[in-house]
């Protein structure tokens, strides 16, 4: 049901209070995650967005069944595929995607069985879609909680971080604890996708751990300046991308999604050095010259 | 053990220039030739093309300008034939991969079998003839990983061997080798140059290419010198090939100071010293020519 | 309590979804050997989840629901391929970005166009459910899917393994790749009516790890593999009939325990086995060097 072009008020929405809810918790949230996939599009991580996202399963049935906070079940059954993934792959001669693989999809296949026995369809739709509209009050002030700590605490050890993502030996070599380092990036990504989920739904939580970085990546090499775009494109996506729904009326999420998939496209034709226009440019210079 | 007397044999490298998409031009206007019964060293530093080189030569690379031809046909024709056969270094085979040494060496002979890959008789005889030529033939059932550096390399030669292969194409392969596996394998290269072979060894062993190699080509992002070892092998040309990453040092070896031949030049780029006479070039001493 | 136990067998269609489900675990399994070893399976998740919108659409459409899979997963491939060729970002965040992006293209279509298609059915797929031309179609992907393997599995080996290899002894590589990566999304699309997009990956790749820690030889991984994915994927139909739905769940659980028993008890390659080596080198080191110490005294 789309409204007449004519018709049409584009300062509508900003009109709606719910709306503006809907923006400011996609934009920080959109900050966080941002923030995070810079580093795990480094540390090859891309993927454990969606490992954990679709782990946190069982912790939220065995919570919901034991009535401890829905959140805590997810954070931890969210850390015991990390963790369980880096100790079975320390120890075999399994590649490290596979292991990742077995670990979040026997955690999520258990979710569903206990899901059979207890739970209903309602929460179902929510993980997917995210409850982004009817999201309660208490959790949404859990949501900006979790994501002023990681971004508090990410911004301050940006630096190790890095290094730790880059190159871990090095990292080890100039002194830093990186087993700390690697444990406390391990639980700001846990808790953020955890807080994501609720308020996003699991695709543009995958979708916010992983795009903006990659699209930051192909803009600069200088790594202050890839977190500055990541967090950029994040929120634009957020703010166009609601906005656009409101007016097609449609899923919310998924336009976010489908602006930050757009901007991945015009990074991947025009980056200045990395893009098709650059290189295809540069190709062509080279060949000139031979 | 080649069977048919040659259709002539050559490898013809013509004005070969490759870019990346990224537009970094590895090569360019890269030349030479070789004919059968050859070795031959392609001697460069790490980044000087050599890699895009062995990858035009296989196919995987096509060049932006110039061609490479084998016997006069286009590359992939020869593939075709398996005429060209591969020695990787050690880096880039998974070697946690469920094969054992003899399935290995029997994926030389795909090439010539049926569509369901069914060896028949003649391809095990083959197998077994290039592990016991590699004296690798106690190892075939064992899986590839659990074998040593030398071993390994063994394995990949015994492959080329069973291929039948008339240019074969080596990486690198003296790199965490033990002696015993080089000179078994510089031994076997000379076997097969005496069968017509082409021999095409990429290494940074600078001390060991006058051993073995008749011919050289240095490269430095085009063939900057090839030919004979003897004329080609030079201080001059080593210089431009590598530039500042050689250590040369003079060295005053006889006590008399007389001695025409009494500096040395040895010449490294950190594996074994190439030692060149006082002019640069390579005179070989009496004592260097007698080793095996 | 037998009786109880041998309900299931006396049902036709319990029968039929038990056969089905054996014969698409077993395939699954088999390929699965060569997805892990390629690489590839973080792959599977994600063209397990790209074809998910292909199938909503084809709903709507009122297309056969395969052909919208298909279309969806091989567009999905293509972009991947694609963007690895342009770009120098990693595979893992290129699979990340491309699936999320058809997902999402599925989500809003969805949205904007409502269908009656639950997609919770699409993801957790409904092995009790499915129409019986549905169930000739998972079999007759699967029998095909089973007689290429079972033909070129010396090819895709030697690709898997290298294929620089391959390139230079005159086999297509591009064939070949295409070749698994065709089999991977109709055999995961198979699956998936089964046991749901969020569960096929899985399939594509817990067996094959099971049997990579079982054996040093190819063949019989393969042969381990499909053994354990066709036991363990009738065993969770069967167990459907009492868990009231949820066989994927119960199939990729039991997959997973199987693997994590393998994992710490296998002979050579097990958590426990390496541990005992590790102890027997120790020994052997020291032993040695009580040795050489005693025959340095002895000299002195």
């Amino acid at each position: 049901m789309m409204p007449l072009l004519l018709a049409v008020d584009l300062l509508e929405p900003l009109r709606q209070g719910f709306v503006i809810q809907v923006l400011i918790l996609a934009g920080l949230i959109g900050v966080v995650c941002a923030v995070l996939s810079c580093y795990l599009v480094l540390k090859g991580w891309a993927l454990m967005g969606d490992a954990i996202s679709h782990a946190v399963l069982p912790g939220i049935i065995l919570a919901y069944v034991l009535g401890i906070p829905l959140t805590i079940g997810a954070f931890a059954s969210g850390m015991l595929c990390a963790v369980g993934t880096g100790w079975i792959k320390a120890r075999s001669r399994i590649k490290e995607d596979t292991v990742m693989g077995i670990v979040f999809t026997g955690l999520f296949a258990l979710g569903l069985i206990l899901m059979s026995r207890v739970a209903s369809d309602v929460h179902f739709d929510q993980i997917i879609r995210g409850s982004l509209l009817g999201i309660h009050k208490s959790d949404m002030i859990q949501v900006y909680i979790t994501s002023a700590v990681t971004l508090g605490v990410v911004l301050l050890k940006r630096k190790d971080l890095m290094l730790l993502c880059f190159d871990q030996a090095q990292a080890k070599s100039v002194g830093l604890n990186t087993t700390f380092l690697y444990y406390l990036l391990l639980t700001l990504l846990a808790a953020t996708t955890v807080a994501a989920l609720q308020a996003v739904g699991i695709i543009l939580t995958v979708a916010m751990l992983i795009t903006p970085g990659s699209i930051a990546f192909m803009w600069t090499s200088r790594f202050d300046r890839m977190l500055l775009i990541a967090s950029s494109t994040a929120v634009v996506a957020a703010v166009v991308g609601t906005y656009i729904s409101y007016f097609f009326d449609g899923s919310a999420a998924g336009f976010i999604v489908l602006m930050q998939s757009l901007f991945f496209i015009i990074t991947i034709v025009f980056a200045p050095k990395h893009g098709l226009i650059a290189r295809r440019r540069t190709l062509k210079a080279a060949l000139d010259q031979i | 053990m080649t069977a048919t007397p040659q259709t002539s044999l050559d490898l013809s490298v013509k004005n070969v220039s490759v870019a990346y998409s990224n537009g970094h031009v590895a090569l360019h206007n890269a030349s030479f030739t070789l004919g059968p019964g050859t070795i031959c060293a392609l001697v460069g530093v790490n980044g000087s093309g050599k890699s895009t080189l062995f990858k035009s030569i296989m196919g995987f690379l096509r060049p932006a300008r110039g061609s490479v031809t084998i016997c006069g046909e286009p590359v992939h024709k020869a593939h075709k034939k398996s005429i060209v056969a591969y020695v990787p270094q050690a880096e880039e085979v998974d070697w946690s991969f469920p094969v054992t040494v003899r399935d290995v060496v029997m994926m030389g002979r795909y090439g010539y079998m049926n569509f369901l890959r069914i060896a028949r008789a003649e391809d095990h005889r083959i197998v077994e003839e290039s592990l016991a030529r590699v004296q690798m033939l106690d190892f075939a059932h064992r899986q590839i990983g659990e074998l040593s550096g030398g071993q390994k390399k063994r394995v990949f030669i015994a492959r080329a061997l069973a291929q039948r292969g008339r240019i074969i194409l080596l990486d690198e392969p003296f790199t965490g080798v033990d002696v015993q596996t080089e000179l078994a394998i510089i031994e076997l290269m000379r076997e097969l140059r005496q069968q017509g072979h082409i021999i095409l060894v990429s290494t940074h062993n600078l001390g060991a290419v006058p051993d073995f190699c008749d011919q050289v080509v240095l490269i430095n992002r085009t063939v900057l010198a090839f030919g004979p070892t003897a004329t080609t092998f030079t201080q001059e040309n080593l210089a431009r090939t590598f530039g500042a990453s050689l250590k040369h040092l003079r060295l005053d070896h006889t006590d008399n100071p007389a001695d025409a031949r009494n500096e040395l030049v040895v010449v490294t780029d950190d594996e074994q010293a190439l030692v060149l006479g006082s002019d640069g070039q390579l005179n070989r001493l009496p004592e260097q020519e007698a080793r095996p | 309590m037998i009786d109880q136990l041998l309900i299931p067998f006396t049902y036709e269609y319990m029968v039929n979804a038990m056969l089905v489900s054996a014969l698409v675990g077993g395939v699954c399994a088999c390929l699965s050997c060569f997805v892990m070893l390629k690489g590839w399976s973080l792959l599977g998740d994600g063209l397990s989840h790209a074809v998910v919108p292909g199938v909503a659409v084809a709903y709507k459409l009122g297309w056969p629901f395969a052909i919208g899979a298909y279309i969806a997963g091989m567009t999905a491939a293509m972009g991947m391929s694609y963007l690895r060729s342009i770009t120098r970002i990693r595979q893992d965040a290129i699979i990340g970005v491309v699936y999320t992006t058809w997902f999402a293209a599925g989500l809003v279509f969805l949205s904007i166009y409502p269908a009656s298609v639950k997609i919770k059915n699409i993801v957790f797929g409904n092995l009790l459910l499915i129409a019986p031309f549905d169930i000739r179609q998972m079999v007759v992907v699967s029998i095909v899917a089973l007689g290429v393997l079972l033909l070129k599995w010396k090819d895709l080996r030697l690709y898997c393994f290298d294929p620089s290899h391959a390139r230079t002894i005159g086999l297509n590589t591009w064939a070949l790749e295409a070749t698994l990566l065709v089999l991977m999304a109709g055999v995961a699309i198979a699956a998936l009516q089964a046991v749901g997009a969020a569960l096929v990956m899985a399939m594509l790749i817990t067996p094959g790890a099971t049997a990579y820690l079982l054996t040093d030889r190819f063949g019989r991984m393969m042969i381990l593999a499909a053994a354990m994915g066709a036991i363990t994927s009738a065993l969770g139909a069967y167990a459907s009939y009492y868990l009231n739905g949820s066989a994927g769940g119960t199939i990729v659980v039991l997959q997973t325990l199987v693997f994590l028993v393998t994992l710490v008890f296998a002979p050579r390659h097990g958590i426990l086995a390496g541990k005992a080596r590790a102890k027997a080198a120790a020994e052997d080191l020291l032993a040695r060097l009580n040795r050489e110490s005693f025959t340095q005294e002895a000299a002195r």
